[in-house]
């Protein structure tokens, strides 16, 4: 092995590796898979090696060392599960049970806690102490957080992401010694703060919980599915947790290139609508003449073969297409393919756009955007372009009176009248849910959410990244790309998409932004288009 | 010499003027040879100062003992940055009382002694760190100081050496812990004070991040002798590996407590019988802590032949600490008063780390439970253990401290634990 | 609980509050508290490296005062010049805001972190760390026992004990006439004397239970006396 200036080389636990100069022996067990049990250190914020639980033995040294903080160095041995070291681990764990409530059977943390972990795996397997515990109670800190100071490890991650990463400090150590606790100024709490539901994701014990999450359900149930937040184009890789086929929370998950460890609290929140029971189920079709009792639900079959006769029998018409920033790139993409194979005509969408991004001041290249979907940058390079104000409404006149074909997709036309599309030739209306300007649809037909398929986003900075489905889709409800795809494949005498993936490897083929990007390379980190993206309107 | 006794074994170098209300005045001070050290550094250089402190082979005497030159040789010689001289008057050690002397009797030799220390490590600033308690002292001080600046000793161009030095009065607000290095560290820059870890070193980055050297008020006080003399002439009093001379605070049951400075070496029991006129009247010797409430517990036979130096008192299975010894009769309740110096522990404990924080409190309860008759033969076993999760396993030694009266008692007075365990009977009164 | 220096201690006076009589020296009050050096100290700092040490225990205490007007004003200015950062000055600054107001309260904390511009949440965290910034007010006077070590073994419980008779307290609790709060200190620092007593910015050493009522009676006529 080269040994030069940058790294070293050390055993750990009897193996010899080669180190970046600088790691710490924490970080260096990670990488070889050992898990070194600590709560203060966190790769997102500063070391303080306070909590004593990640100490090893390194042979040469007079006490046990800290790991989070001492540095790898050239023919350092050390060992993180002797005698010494799991002594020494066991001791700390003893301690910081001894006022510690046995709340495991009302705690949200039970199955995800790092507390029981260790304790599981190295803790003794009683705990010495016979004295009472010191009692905090439950203290409310304001907007989505609990704070049980009883069960606090007082690790002071949540204070140090106050103040390091959020730059907020509302929060801090109160008082001193066994009388510690964590508390805010008085009443002054979190409200005001947008970046605080992370705390709850540091806190590796019950002692930070979630209102939203409350008693909602255990850990164990709870099945987790890599996504992409939708609340922005920001494009914070998620979590989503599910269970009994609805979204219990939302998660961050990490990625150093777009939201490192955190995500907004107005992201996390803002899942209710997945969830949102009044759904289209089957594809609707309007018979001939336009009332509504003659809309029979139909099979897709069955409706996809109307559709393309009635589609041939209203010949060759400019097209208007309204896309929604919350349909994937495969959706869009499929949808432009779809209005060429018609023709072509006009691709728009709309969105809402703030008047302000909310920076996250310890990582400036995260924020919740102005751009409130999370794929307006996938529309734009899919071709579609931006209409109507920045409260989302407005912009669609021309599409309303239009007389040729019109085609809605997610947009829930929620500003416009029962009028919409009255004069339309074919008016085809693609949706999650039904819409009062759908009332002259031609065809309602149910997709998915990006919950419920697999897909991706582009977001502001171009980074396309992928996200897959978490939740079954309700009723007969499919992908966009799949029933639009299937349309085009009918057309053009092709074979229809079988997946999201050869929908994305079709538009990688055709649009230069995307070209030479596959899902393999996207994996779960996503990467970027090819050109600068710059766009008006930015 | 001793205040409020004297005694005729004393060597009174830092102590001759204690007793002596003139002394603070500064043309008082001054015409009995205060400043005249300070003027003589500045002749001598910066390093030269340094080479003589380490040929003095002073050590600090805030209670680790670690050689003053030596510390004093890690600041950078060409600084780059601002370096800080603060000055440790954080005295809180239970037992120890000898820097409120210094500094209320002599101020202006403590005073030359931080200006000559900032020379040598080309510090312009010095930081007094005075306890927040000590109202009365820190007025004292101040107002020397105040007198100090009017004279031109302190502040621009000093004795027309051409050296910048200020002084600062900072106060403290009642913890223990700021009297630790890194933990005033962090009180000065206006934190909680937790001390931090090391690396980085406070040579390197301390105080507002700039290398700084923390000293003691005794080890400050010395300075100004060891210039005018030479170290050759400190190394005259003491033992090799601990010469000069040490304030020693003496408390507890002895007739006359008090500051003594004797020189290092000096046995243990000709200062608690002869200098101190022995254990109060009709009473008989229990045990004694030799240095401040930290150390290991010393039995009354073991106390024989122990010599007052860092290593005789290392010989005897404690530590030297501060020097502040502190004497027990047989009226003593041995179980009483570990509960009490653990308390103290669980007090002070900035909260930081986990052992610290957990075990200095569950330590205080097994205690007055065993105080209560309320304790089990188990307690002590658990006792012992939890100490030795506590020694060695957090980021300063509060946490060892507070284990070391403990270890040691149980050792050697368990039968009084039992007394209490086993038939609730207390052995002693006080 | 018995004299230190044994019975019969020719002892030409005892007055507790300092030892300067025992034979060997022969010091007024005032010298050994050094208040004869000392004198009144003016009230916007003097000499701006000891602005920070002031006697921030008074006796009179103005909880709805201003921070900071006039000459507290001048030396929360100078306190402000001695250090690189404001941050620093943030233990001066509340021990000047509780010479003032007597205690340490929310809205003076509040106060403070505008001042030194820092989250007021900051403030409190600090404020709380330290024994001596006192978090509710406290009676006129301020009695600190320690019961450490080495006092503990020359009869501190029973000076405590002794204080909280004759001021008809309990412990961190204020008398009813407003003037006496008494609490147990950690060591001093004058251990040579014990018992020692803080009474606001005075030690009193040598302390028995025989003297505390000496001692409350001395007080009670500096209230009304006026100090």
């Amino acid at each position: 092995m080269a040994n030069d200036q940058n790294t070293v080389t050390l055993t750990i636990d009897g193996q010899e590796v080669s180190i970046p100069r600088g790691t710490t022996i924490l970080q260096a067990a990670q990488r070889l898979g050992r898990d070194v049990p600590h709560y203060c250190y966190h790769p997102g914020l500063s070391s303080p090696a306070q909590c004593r639980l990640c100490l090893v033995e390194v042979e040469g040294a007079p006490k046990p060392m800290p790991s989070c903080v001492t540095q790898v160095a050239d023919g350092q041995v050390v060992h993180t599960q002797s005698e010494l070291a799991l002594d020494m681990r066991r001791g700390v764990l003893e301690f910081y049970l001894v006022n510690h409530p046995l709340d495991c059977p009302i705690c949200d943390m039970s199955g995800e806690c790092k507390l029981q972990d260790y304790v599981h795996v190295e803790g003794r397997p009683h705990g010495r102490s016979r004295e009472p515990k010191r009692v905090f109670g439950r203290d409310d800190f304001g907007g989505d957080v609990f704070y049980y100071g009883d069960r606090c490890v007082m690790c002071t991650r949540c204070v140090r992401f106050m103040t390091e990463v959020e730059r907020d400090s509302r929060l801090t150590v109160v008082e001193r010694g066994n009388r510690s606790v964590i508390d805010t100024f008085f009443d002054e709490g979190l409200d005001g703060t947008e970046w605080s539901g992370n705390i709850v994701d540091l806190c590796p014990v019950g002692a930070l919980v979630s209102k939203d999450f409350l008693y909602k359900a255990r850990a164990w149930d709870l099945t987790h599915t890599a996504s992409i937040c939708p609340s922005c184009s920001q494009g914070c890789n998620i979590e989503l947790h599910t269970r009994d086929n609805r979204v219990q929370r939302l998660k961050p998950r990490e990625n150093l290139e777009v939201n490192a460890f955190w995500m907004c609290d107005h992201g996390r929140l803002n899942y209710e609508w997945i969830n949102r029971g009044d759904r289209l189920e089957a594809p609707l079709v309007r018979t001939a003449g336009s009332g509504e009792a003659d809309t029979r639900a139909m099979g897709w079959k069955e409706a996809l073969g109307v559709l393309l006769e009635r589609a041939d029998a209203a010949g060759t018409q400019p097209v208007r297409a309204v896309a929604s920033p919350f349909m994937s790139n495969e959706d869009m993409a499929a949808l432009r393919a779809l209005v060429e194979s018609l023709g072509g005509g006009e691709v728009v969408y709309r969105s809402v756009r703030a008047a302000e991004e909310s920076v996250l001041e310890g990582l400036p290249t995260l924020a919740r955007r102005k751009e409130r979907a999370p794929n307006g940058r996938g529309a734009e390079l899919i071709g579609f372009s931006r209409v109507g104000n920045d409260d989302g409404t407005g912009g669609l006149d021309d599409v309303a009176r239009h007389d040729g074909i019109v085609l809605v997709l997610g947009d829930g036309l929620a500003d416009q009248d029962a009028e919409f599309g009255a004069s339309a030739a074919l008016y085809v209306y693609l949706g999650t849910h039904g819409s009062p300007a759908a009332g002259h649809a031609d065809f309602v037909l149910p997709v998915t959410t990006f919950a419920e398929q697999e897909g991706t986003f582009t977001n502001l900075d171009g980074r396309v990244q992928r996200f897959w489905p978490a939740l079954r889709a309700p009723g007969a409800a499919r992908p966009a790309w799949l029933v639009l795809g299937a349309l085009l494949a009918e057309r053009s005498g092709t074979e229809a998409p079988r997946s999201a993936a050869e929908v994305f490897a079709g538009l990688a083929q055709g649009s230069p932004a995307f070209a030479g990007l596959s899902y393999d390379d996207l994996g779960t980190r996503g990467a970027t288009v090819n050109q600068p993206v710059s766009l008006p309107g930015d | 010499m001793a205040y409020p006794y004297v005694s005729d074994r004393e060597v009174r170098i830092l102590s001759k003027h204690f007793g002596d209300p003139d002394q603070r005045r500064l043309e008082h001070a001054r015409a009995r040879g205060r400043y005249q050290a300070l003027a003589r550094a500045f002749e001598m250089g910066p390093d030269a100062v340094i080479e003589e402190v380490k040929a003095s082979g002073l050590r600090g005497r805030g209670g680790a003992g670690f050689p003053t030159g030596l510390k004093w040789s890690f600041m950078p010689k060409k600084p780059t940055r601002p370096h800080y001289l603060c000055c440790n008057a954080d005295e809180s050690e239970p037992g120890t009382f000898k820097d409120r002397e210094l500094m209320r009797w002599d101020p202006h030799q403590l005073i030359e002694g931080c200006l000559i220390a900032a020379y040598a490590i080309r510090a312009k600033h010095i930081y007094i760190y005075c306890r927040g308690e000590f109202f009365e002292t820190t007025q004292i001080l101040a107002r020397a100081v105040e007198e100090a600046y009017e004279a031109g000793l302190i502040g621009e161009d000093i004795l027309g050496s051409g050296v910048d030095i200020d002084v600062t009065i900072h106060v403290g607000a009642g913890a223990y812990i700021c009297g630790e290095e890194t933990g005033l560290m962090n009180s000065l820059e206006g934190r909680r004070g937790q001390p931090r870890i090391k690396p980085p070193f406070p040579a390197a980055v301390s105080a507002f991040g700039m290398p700084t050297t923390v000293n003691n008020v005794e080890t400050l006080s010395a300075i100004p002798h060891i210039v005018e003399h030479g170290g050759a002439w400190y190394r005259e009093y003491g033992t090799e590996k601990s010469p000069g001379t040490k304030l020693f605070c003496v408390s507890g049951h002895v007739n006359r407590p008090g500051n003594y400075e004797l020189p290092l070496g000096f046995p243990l029991m000709e200062l608690i019988d002869d200098v101190c006129g022995g254990v109060r009247d009709g009473h008989t010797l229990k045990a004694v802590i030799p240095g401040g409430s930290s150390v290991p517990i010393l039995a009354a036979d073991e106390c024989e032949g122990v010599s007052l130096d860092y290593e005789g008192v290392q010989a005897a299975g404690s530590m030297l600490g501060c020097a502040s010894v502190i004497v027990m009769d047989e009226t003593t309740d041995i179980v009483k008063q570990v509960r009490r110096m653990v308390q103290f522990y669980a007090h002070e404990s900035c909260g930081q780390c986990t052992p610290c924080r957990e075990g200095t409190e569950w330590m205080t309860r097994i205690l007055r439970r065993i105080e209560e008759g309320r304790g089990t033969e188990d307690d002590l076993d658990t006792l012992l253990d939890m100490s030795r999760h506590m020694t060695g396993t957090t980021i300063c030694v509060l946490s060892d401290s507070a284990g070391a009266p403990v270890v040691s008692s149980i050792r050697k007075f368990r039968d009084e634990y039992l007394a209490l365990i086993r038939r609730g009977e207390r052995v002693g009164a006080a | 609980m018995s004299d230190a220096r044994g019975e019969g201690a020719e002892i030409p006076f005892r007055n507790p509050g300092w030892a300067g009589n025992t034979g060997e020296f022969d010091l007024t009050e005032e010298q050994v508290r050094g208040e004869d050096y000392v004198g009144r100290r003016p009230l916007e700092g003097g000499h701006p490296s000891g602005a920070a040490s002031y006697p921030y225990m008074l006796e009179e205490k103005h909880p709805e005062a201003p921070l900071f007007e006039g000459a507290h004003q001048e030396r929360f200015l100078k306190i402000l010049s001695r250090y690189p950062d404001k941050r620093a000055a943030l233990l001066p600054t509340l021990g000047l805001a509780q010479e003032v107001r007597g205690h340490v309260s929310p809205e003076t904390m509040q106060r403070v972190a505008e001042l030194l511009e820092l989250s007021p949440a900051y403030v409190r965290g600090v404020a709380t760390f330290y024994t001596m910034y006192n978090k509710a007010p406290v009676g006129r006077y301020l009695i600190q026992v320690c019961t450490n070590i080495s006092c503990s073994l020359c009869g501190a419980d029973d000076v405590m004990a002794a204080f909280l008779r004759y001021t008809d307290t309990e412990t961190g609790e204020t008398s009813e006439d407003g003037n006496f709060t008494v609490v147990e200190a950690e060591c001093l620092a004058a251990c040579g004397f014990p018992t020692c007593v803080q009474i606001n910015s005075r030690y009193f050493e040598n302390v028995t239970p025989a003297d505390v009522p000496k001692i409350i009676e001395r007080l009670k006529a500096e209230a009304s006396g006026g100090a």
